[in-house]
């Protein structure tokens, strides 16, 4: 397919375009999959498509497909979309040829040469870590490798190719005697390097020590928040309200607010395209704009919202290559890279005279995107006592608003995990309110 | 060593088109044209599966799905996998389109969707947005015992939300529509209102108390108690989890789980956005009780399930090319004979939960937790102030023994559903119903 890409801009040019771009993505993933304590399928996926945006007058018309032999109708319909749009004052041009950084730990050769039956033994090493524990049950879990290659090309002279390979591991189980407790763990990486046996051994010591658990009075307390469950409420209530699209359509809390305290003084926000081995690293957003750092929030005061190519044209400014796509059947649109929550580390548990722990929420895509407002369900939720985790707690609803959140940050542990493009420690928030 | 003993493959072909409308102005027409296939097969106790993507070899996609599936049955031989034995599908009373969608020109498409937009606007409104949607798929299903069948389906639908804002506070309201059929789906709805309606809902919240949580009674209305029969027991009746350990309801059929008042059906026959004529293993549709006044009566099933468990297959779904896993369709509670003004007596003092902002479940632990999109203080039987930021969260089981009354205005609302990171178009509902006890949180 890679090589229908300039015969598509050329044609989209002469079909009346003032500016084309095509974005091809390939994709080749071999996966094995756990049901109950065995592995019982494997899939091996190549996919594949083309997108293609062209831009008359600043109207842009998109058209995609998987299928090669429809390539030459896509750029028509591409072409007559932006015809039927009025033209748009805002537009400013697609992405300009630049100089890329250099990015690392994005490919790993192994992960390319990896065959179905490594992926069955370490598959396999997963459930034996999640057995080593008595009386827990895989129920189920996947590890899956992934080689991925994208092309950006535009009339503006980018052309950019880049290849990166990925792996994840996740497990789900369940104790088999007594209370019925669940629990999961999973790791992403970009090289072969994840402890699949970990993954296992974790996720059981966890559902057993979730055991049992008691009931608590509903109170304002210190809560820990394990980088899984703060990864989820951060990314349901905080990154929406950073993107420049959100703000210019006046749907963020952060309007207006640029040079101002929102946060702790100790804390710092970063948005990294560049983080060596990142989840979202690459030389380039999907839009052609080079990859770079950018502060979001330092010592507590906002910064910078993140802004892509169109977003950035709107406000005068230059895009922070944050112009990310779902695939190849969207067009770029706003979106965090690696994200970095950064926080002076401590012993956070041992630091805590009396609070809450909690691992994992359910329910955080519930939150008000804008107003930062959520409550959710806690799971393998732990009393803290004297600076150890205590009892286990059975039901927990945890009800808050991250911006409130950011100005009560007491704490951090080291244990800084990359759960997706979110790259955080547990953090320690004061003044929590919980209801059992 | 086991040989191949089945295979079979979804051809599909796709055309979708979308238009997003943002404060007025168009920020996307996209259209999307596919082809592909999902081909599986199955290896004594090993499945496995392939895609292939646009002009694509039949063949090579079987034999590779095949090569998979042996690979992983002489590395990790396990006990043989039998399927339910089915019949060929008869596809009967599938919906049609009365107004295909591709021959409305998409300036008339574009230029409705400008009316809805605008009828979100008002006092208090400070942004709007809205999106179109409509999709034609063909699916060819054929498989080694020689099952050939295929069917073609539109679906169309719209989407509109707007955001309210007052010194520093954001709200907002949304309604959609979604439905198999085509552009006759504006006559069926009044596109306006809704959009009207969403931009009130922004607006009445900004004025909305924040709810104290506790545990009291509360009334859901159809939308949140159709959540609650998708999400907290629909999920729960999955085979699949069901056999994995990761079910509340495992080994509980013929059980009274629920109170006697309670119905729960699954129907992927009706004409809602759940439809199918038959399911990604080419098995005819049919409907299914789940909970039958409120007796667990049956699971879900897929063909494998069906066969350990015993029960009729016809519930195995797949997102596109994606292996088919067991899912619900049309999934609602059924009308009981209670009315609204019955449950606000009953109840006296409590919470009327409104709307749906989503929700997700545990369902081996029988765990819930959804967001109402408004509340309602009850006070001596009368629905008085409004409340934002609601949240229910309790376990399956008690709740659905709490139901006290269930009301007789069924209503349907479609939407999306995830599982194993495949997203099926499903439709859930239910009349209003009442329950004694629930955790309800606040902020």
């Amino acid at each position: 397919m890679f090589e229908h890409a300039q015969k598509a801009i050329e044609l989209a040019e002469k079909l009346g375009a003032d500016e084309a771009e095509v974005y091809i993505s390939y994709n080749h993933s071999i996966s094995a999959d756990i049901r109950k304590t065995i592995i019982e399928s494997a899939k091996e996926n190549v996919s594949q498509g083309i997108g293609i945006r062209s831009i008359i007058n600043g109207a842009v018309g998109f058209a995609s497909t998987n299928n090669v032999s429809r390539i030459e109708d896509i750029v028509n319909i591409s072409v007559s979309s932006a015809k039927v749009r009025d033209s748009d004052p805002e537009w400013t041009s697609l992405p300009s040829n630049a100089k890329y950084p250099e990015v690392s730990g994005t490919y790993d050769k192994r992960i390319s040469e990896i065959g179905l039956d490594d992926c069955i033994g370490l598959t396999g090493k997963m459930i034996e870590g999640a057995l080593s524990v008595p009386d827990v049950n895989t129920t189920s879990g996947s590890f899956s490798t992934s080689c991925n290659k994208h092309l950006i090309m535009n009339t503006n002279g980018v052309e950019i190719v880049d290849e990166g390979t990925g792996v994840s591991g996740f497990v789900d189980v369940i104790t088999t005697k007594g209370d019925i407790s669940t629990a999961y763990d999973f790791e992403v990486s970009r090289s072969l390097d994840i402890d699949v046996f970990g993954i296992g051994a974790s996720a059981s010591s966890l559902a057993i020590r979730s055991q049992n658990g008691i009931s608590i009075e509903p109170k304002k307390t210190n809560v820990i928040l394990h980088p899984f469950a703060f990864s989820d409420i951060f990314e349901n209530t905080f990154e929406p309200s950073i993107d420049a699209d959100n703000m210019q359509k006046e749907r963020s809390s952060l309007i207006g607010k640029k040079g101002e305290t929102i946060a702790t003084p100790d804390l710092n926000i970063i948005d990294d395209g560049l983080l060596e081995g990142g989840i979202d690293t690459s030389i380039s957003d999907e839009e052609g704009t080079p990859s770079q750092r950018t502060p979001i929030i330092e010592n507590g005061i906002f910064k910078s919202f993140l802004y892509d190519n169109y977003t950035a044209g709107k406000d005068n400014t230059s895009s922070t290559g944050n112009g990310m796509r779902h695939s190849y059947v969207s067009t770029p649109s706003v979106g965090p890279r690696n994200l970095l929550v950064e926080y002076p580390s401590s012993d956070v548990i041992a630091d805590t005279d009396e609070g809450v722990f909690i691992n994992t929420v359910i329910g955080a895509h519930t939150a008000n995107a804008i107003s930062g407002d959520f409550s959710v369900e806690a799971r393998n939720a732990f009393t803290i006592k004297d600076g150890q985790l205590d009892k286990p707690i059975k039901s927990l609803m945890l009800s808050g608003n991250i911006f409130e959140m950011l100005n009560k940050i007491t704490g951090a542990g080291s244990d800084v995990r990359k759960v997706g493009g979110t790259v955080v420690p547990s953090l320690r928030i004061a003044e929590m309110s919980i209801v059992g | 060593m086991s040989e191949v003993g089945f295979y079979d493959v979804r051809m599909i072909d796709a055309t979708s088109t979308s238009i997003v409308l943002d404060n007025g102005n168009i920020e996307e027409i996209s259209v999307n044209y596919s082809k592909g296939c999902g081909a599986r097969a199955l290896c004594g106790g090993s499945w496995g599966f392939t895609t292939a993507e646009g002009e694509f070899d039949l063949k090579a996609a079987i034999d590779s799905a095949s090569e998979l599936a042996a690979q992983m049955n002489s590395i990790s031989p396990k006990d043989e996998v039998k399927l339910k034995p089915v019949e060929k599908p008869v596809i009967k009373n599938i919906p049609t389109a009365k107004i295909d969608p591709a021959d409305v020109p998409i300036e008339e498409k574009v230029q409705l969707l400008k009316d809805i937009e605008d009828h979100a606007k008002m006092d208090g409104v400070s942004s709007t947005s809205a999106v179109y949607s409509e999709a034609s798929v063909k699916v060819h299903y054929i498989s080694s015992e020689g099952i050939d069948c295929e069917y073609s389906l539109i679906r169309t639908g719209f989407a509109i939300s707007a955001v309210a804002t007052e010194n520093g506070s954001y709200q907002v309201g949304r309604e959609s529509r979604f439905g198999v059929c085509g552009f006759e789906l504006f006559e069926k709805n009044d596109a306006l209102a809704l959009a009207r309606s969403a931009g009130e809902t922004a607006v009445e919240l900004l004025g909305a108390e924040q709810a104290k949580g506790g545990t009291l009674p509360v009334i859901l209305d159809p939308e949140l108690a159709g959540v609650f029969a998708h999400e907290a027991v629909g999920h729960a009746s999955e085979a699949d989890l069901v056999l994995e350990g990761s079910s509340i309801l495992a080994d509980r059929l013929g059980e009274q789980i629920a109170s006697p008042l309670v119905n729960i059906i699954d129907d992927p026959t009706l004409h809602e956005y759940g439809y199918y004529p038959f399911d990604s293993e080419g098995v005819m549709s049919s409907k299914t009780t789940i909970i039958k006044d409120g007796v667990l009566n049956s699971y879900l099933h897929s063909r494998e399930t069906a066969q350990v468990l015993g029960g009729t297959p016809g519930n195995s779904r797949a997102q596109g090319y994606s292996e088919p896993v067991v899912r619900m369709s049309n999934t609602y509670i059924d009308n009981g004979d209670s009315n609204f003004d019955e449950m606000l007596e009953e109840i006296g003092n409590g919470m009327y939960l409104t709307g749906s902002r989503g929700g997700q479940v545990n369902t081996g632990e029988g765990i819930f937790q959804f967001n109402a999109e408004k509340g309602y203080l009850i006070e001596n039987g009368e629905v008085t102030r409004l409340l934002r930021d609601v949240s229910l969260s309790g376990k399956t089981l008690e709740i659905l023994n709490n139901v006290t009354l269930v009301g007789n205005d069924l209503k349907m609302h479609s939407g999306r559903c995830g599982k194993s990171g495949q997203l099926a178009p499903v439709s859930d509902g239910s009349p209003h119903i009442s329950i004694s006890k629930a955790l309800v949180g606040g902020v």
